[in-house]
Formats: C-alpha cells, sequence, structure tokens
C-alpha cells in the first residue's frame, strides 16, 4: 500500500495522541489491578488496515516514543512493537480477514505479544530483581484487559485511518455486494 | 513487480529490527550521561509541557474512573484501618517519650545533619505513568530548574515512594521502589539489621528485604525504614529514617534472612510526591558524590573474594559525616 500524504498525518496524529493519552491518563486508571496498555493495539490494528511495511514503521515509531518518553531501554519496545506490526499487517495481505472478531483476536494476540516479549526481552538483558509468580497473572489479566478494549480501540483506528486509505478494489467490490449492487438477492 | 514489493517490504523490516537492536546496544551499554540518555532528556524537556497540559485537561476524567476504584478499595480496607489506627497510637505514644532523648543524642553527635533537614523537599505532581509492568515509573512535573537532579529520593507522605531516574529541565521521570532496577538499603525500624529492599517483578504490593543476618529478630507488622547507606554507586543516597513499608511474612534462607514487606505508599495512586532535593557543597550532596565514587557491590564483592578487604567500603557513607 502507498503511503499517501493524508495517510501519514493521519497515523502520526492518532500515533502522538494515543501514546500521550496511554501516559497521561490511561496508565493512571488500574481495571482490575492492572493498567490497559493501549500502544501494542494501535500498532496492530494500524498494520490491519495499512499493511506489513506501514504496520512495522508505526511500531517501531510508537516503540521509539514510549521508551523516549517514559526513561525505558531505548529499543526494546520498538523491536517488539515492529515485529507486533509487521505481522498483523501480513496477517491482512495474506488472509485478509473480514470477521467481526477479527479484531477482538488480533489485539488480544498483539497485547499478549507485547506482554511476553518484554519478560524475554528483560530476562535476557539480565533481572536483578527477584521475579514473582504474580507476573503471569498480571500479564494474564493485561491481556485480558486488552482484548475488552480492543473493539472500541479499532472503530476509532478505523475511523481516523480510513478516509485517508486508498480504495481497496476488494473493499468496493464487499461494499456493493453487501449494499445491494451485486447479491444475488437483489438481482432475483 | 511483486519481487520487488517482497524485497523492499523484507529490508524494511530487517532494517527497523536492527535499528532496534543497535539502539538496545548502544543504550544498554553507555553510562548515565551518554548520548542517548541526553537524547531521552532532551525529549522529555521538548515534550513535558504538552503533557503537563494534556495532564491537566483530562485530569476530571481520570478522577472519575479513579473515584470508583478508590470507594470499593476504601471499603475493603476500614476495618483493617481502624485496627492499625489503635496500635499506632499505642506506638506513638510511647515514642513521644523516646523522642527528646534521642534529639539530644543526634544533637550531640552532630548526626542531625545528615536527616532531612540536609535536604529541600521540592513539591511535584505526578502527570504521567508507565503502562509496563517492568518499568514502574511516573512522569512529574519538575526539573532541573527546580533543583531536582538524577537520584534525588522521592517521598509522599505515607513514605518512600522511589528515586528521580532523569532530571530535565522541568520535568523529571522517577523510578518506584517497585521498579525491577531499583534497590533500597533498609534496616528493620528500631534494630541494626540492615539489608536491601528489591521489588517483586510483577508483583506491585509486595517487596523483599533481603541479606539481613540470620540473627536477626523480626515479627510481622515491625516497620522497615532507609537505613541512609548506599548500596550501590547507581543508588541514591536516601535519608535514613524513611518509611518503606511493613513486615508481611518471613523466610528463611541459607546464611541469611529475608522478609516480604508491603510498601506504606499507595503507589498506584500517586498524585503528590515531595523530592528530597540538595543545594551544591551541602552535606547530603558530598556525601551523594561519596556514595557515587564507592566501588560497585559486584565489583567488592570480587575483590573481597579476591583476598582483598575493599569489601568493608560498601554500604558505608553514614559514618563519615563530619
Amino acid at each position: 500500500m502507498k503511503l499517501s500524504g493524508s495517510l501519514l498525518t493521519r497515523i502520526a496524529v492518532l500515533v502522538v495522541v494515543v501514546v500521550f493519552f496511554q501516559i497521561g491518563v490511561v496508565s493512571e486508571v488500574p481495571v482490575f489491578a492492572v493498567t490497559v496498555d493501549l500502544s501494542p493495539l494501535v500498532v496492530a490494528f494500524v498494520g490491519l488496515l495499512c499493511g506489513s511495511t506501514i504496520g512495522a514503521a508505526t511500531g517501531f515509531v510508537v516503540g521509539l516514543l514510549v521508551d523516549l518518553a517514559l526513561v525505558q531501554t531505548l529499543g526494546v519496545t520498538s523491536l517488539i512493537f515492529t515485529l507486533i506490526g509487521y505481522w498483523c499487517g501480513r496477517l491482512r495481505e495474506l488472509r485478509d480477514p473480514q470477521a467481526t472478531l477479527t479484531p477482538l483476536l488480533v489485539g488480544a494476540a498483539a497485547a499478549a505479544a507485547a506482554a511476553v516479549g518484554y519478560s524475554l526481552v528483560e530476562f535476557m538483558l539480565g533481572v536483578d530483581a527477584p521475579v514473582s509468580l504474580e507476573l503471569l497473572r498480571q500479564i494474564v489479566l493485561g491481556v485480558v484487559v486488552d482484548t475488552i478494549v480492543a473493539l472500541p480501540m479499532w472503530a476509532i483506528v478505523r475511523r481516523t485511518l480510513e478516509p485517508g486509505l486508498p480504495d481497496d478494489p476488494r473493499r468496493r467490490r464487499r461494499r456493493a455486494y453487501t449494499t445491494g449492487g451485486l447479491s444475488p438477492l437483489s438481482r432475483a | 513487480m511483486y519481487d520487488k514489493t517482497v524485497r523492499r517490504r523484507r529490508a524494511v523490516l530487517a532494517l527497523l529490527v536492527v535499528l532496534s537492536l543497535i539502539l538496545l546496544t548502544a543504550y544498554f551499554g553507555e553510562s548515565a550521561d551518554g548520548g542517548l540518555h541526553s537524547v531521552q532528556r532532551g525529549f522529555l524537556t521538548v515534550v513535558s509541557p504538552i503533557q503537563e497540559g494534556a495532564n491537566k485537561a483530562l485530569k476530571p476524567v481520570r478522577d472519575l474512573f479513579s473515584w470508583f476504584g478508590d470507594t470499593l478499595h476504601a471499603k475493603s480496607q476500614l476495618a483493617e484501618v481502624r485496627k492499625q489506627n489503635d496500635i499506632l497510637r499505642k506506638e506513638a505514644i510511647a515514642e513521644r517519650a523516646d523522642e527528646h532523648g534521642y534529639h539530644e543524642l543526634l544533637a550531640l553527635y552532630h548526626l542531625d545533619q545528615l536527616s532531612l533537614n540536609s535536604y529541600r523537599p521540592v513539591t511535584a505532581t505526578v502527570v504521567g505513568k508507565s503502562p509496563n509492568i517492568w518499568y514502574s515509573t511516573v512522569w512529574i512535573d519538575k526539573g532541573t530548574s527546580s533543583g531536582v537532579h538524577d537520584n534525588d529520593p522521592v517521598v509522599n507522605e505515607e513514605g518512600l515512594v522511589g528515586k528521580v531516574a532523569l532530571a530535565a529541565s522541568d520535568a523529571a521521570v522517577v523510578d518506584l521502589i517497585t521498579d525491577s532496577e531499583v534497590g533500597v538499603s533498609a534496616r528493620i525500624n528500631g534494630t541494626n539489621a540492615t539489608g536491601v529492599v528489591q521489588p517483586k517483578v510483577g508483583d506491585l504490593n509486595d517487596l523483599v528485604l533481603q541479606y539481613l543476618p540470620a540473627n536477626t529478630s523480626i515479627s510481622r507488622g515491625e516497620n522497615v525504614v532507609t537505613s541512609g547507606t548506599v548500596a550501590s554507586p547507581d543508588d541514591s543516597l536516601y535519608p535514613p529514617g524513611i518509611p518503606i513499608g511493613q513486615v508481611t511474612s518471613l523466610n528463611e534462607e541459607s546464611g541469611y534472612k529475608s522478609v516480604n514487606v508491603h510498601p506504606l505508599a499507595d503507589l498506584h495512586n500517586l498524585d503528590v510526591v515531595q523530592v528530597l532535593t540538595y543545594t551544591q557543597g551541602g552535606m547530603a550532596a558530598r556525601l551523594t558524590s561519596l556514595g557515587a565514587s564507592l566501588p560497585s557491590a559486584r565489583q567488592t564483592q570480587a575483590e573481597t573474594t579476591a583476598g582483598g578487604e575493599s569489601g568493608q567500603l560498601a554500604s558505608s557513607t553514614t559514618g563519615t559525616g563530619e
């Protein structure tokens, strides 16, 4: 997919707003004692809408912003989010899933991949502090909470980016079909 | 055409992954004054006014959501807090009697110079928080222009909160005591048994005080306070006596004892904190720079194992007061 100026602006605004909203508001409101993380969801959904290259690039930028803003080890979040954005983009390019629950499943997978990815990288870098089994519970609860917000987040991302997306022939065909133009029922 | 698209896609992925790995390696290997840390400091300086403004604008939304959670949490804690209040009242009466003598002794040995009097508290508002389990960090709206430095201790009305990880001109990032990279030298209040408080990664309501002497007598409910020493050059010189938490359970391990500690500060709902800053050239500043010049814990351990006696240097700054 070609990256138009309009799409680039929309992705940039979305990314900046989500990262600052996450740090300033969402992180300070614990749900079931865990924090909702919107960043992997946004990266996954941009990949799902725009393809693997744009997904990977968005993942890298979101990761860099998060690491810079929160003074985390630079590169960790970028690496994980790049892979999440790429895989979600490939999912669209290879399967183009249209089920209503696709964003829910993709959101859950992205949240799980982010949580497990962080843990793996941190363990590889070396952890001085003891690790509690509670970490597993936190990861599972985090994925559940992120999955709950996946659908509204998908709606926001799609609404923001759709006007900037090029008209996809497959999408146009589906729209024609569902609105009656190509439906066998309407012809009957 | 298809091959070109595939090659381009793979090239972009490879480039971004390699860039991430280069960043990670460079950042991990450099000191706190390195280039990438400076970039982070610069970024913090640029975006802190935006974050502060957004935080103020969206505070009503956050407060509304927090109110529901706080109400439920407060109800469940009421009975426990009443019981604790009775115990604390009795303790306060007993301790008031000892207070007078304690101050006389402090003045006699000039040790009061090491207490909070050497520090200038700067009140700051928490304007952001990390959503990551591995990084327990918050943003505050005060920075170097208010006298805040890297490694300054951060407290609130309940107890120790953490230390400043990185200070920009008008904002700073604070590592909470539940962050996986923070360790605080601490002791059981009323004893000389010192150890290191570390977080249990993944559990935000539990800390562990490790490396206590095996013969230390400890019971549940005892308070853990900062010892006023440093455990490593990267550590903060937390003033002695700042409450950290209460002992919840004891663990016997070979050679030493460790206890689980519940933090006193409510780290989930931080709103206002105080950074204990010091003036350049003051006692606290001198001791902090002395702490920074100590060999690292690992280095000291290695030297001690090799037969050197430099191990005695570790964790000993309070005794150097003038």
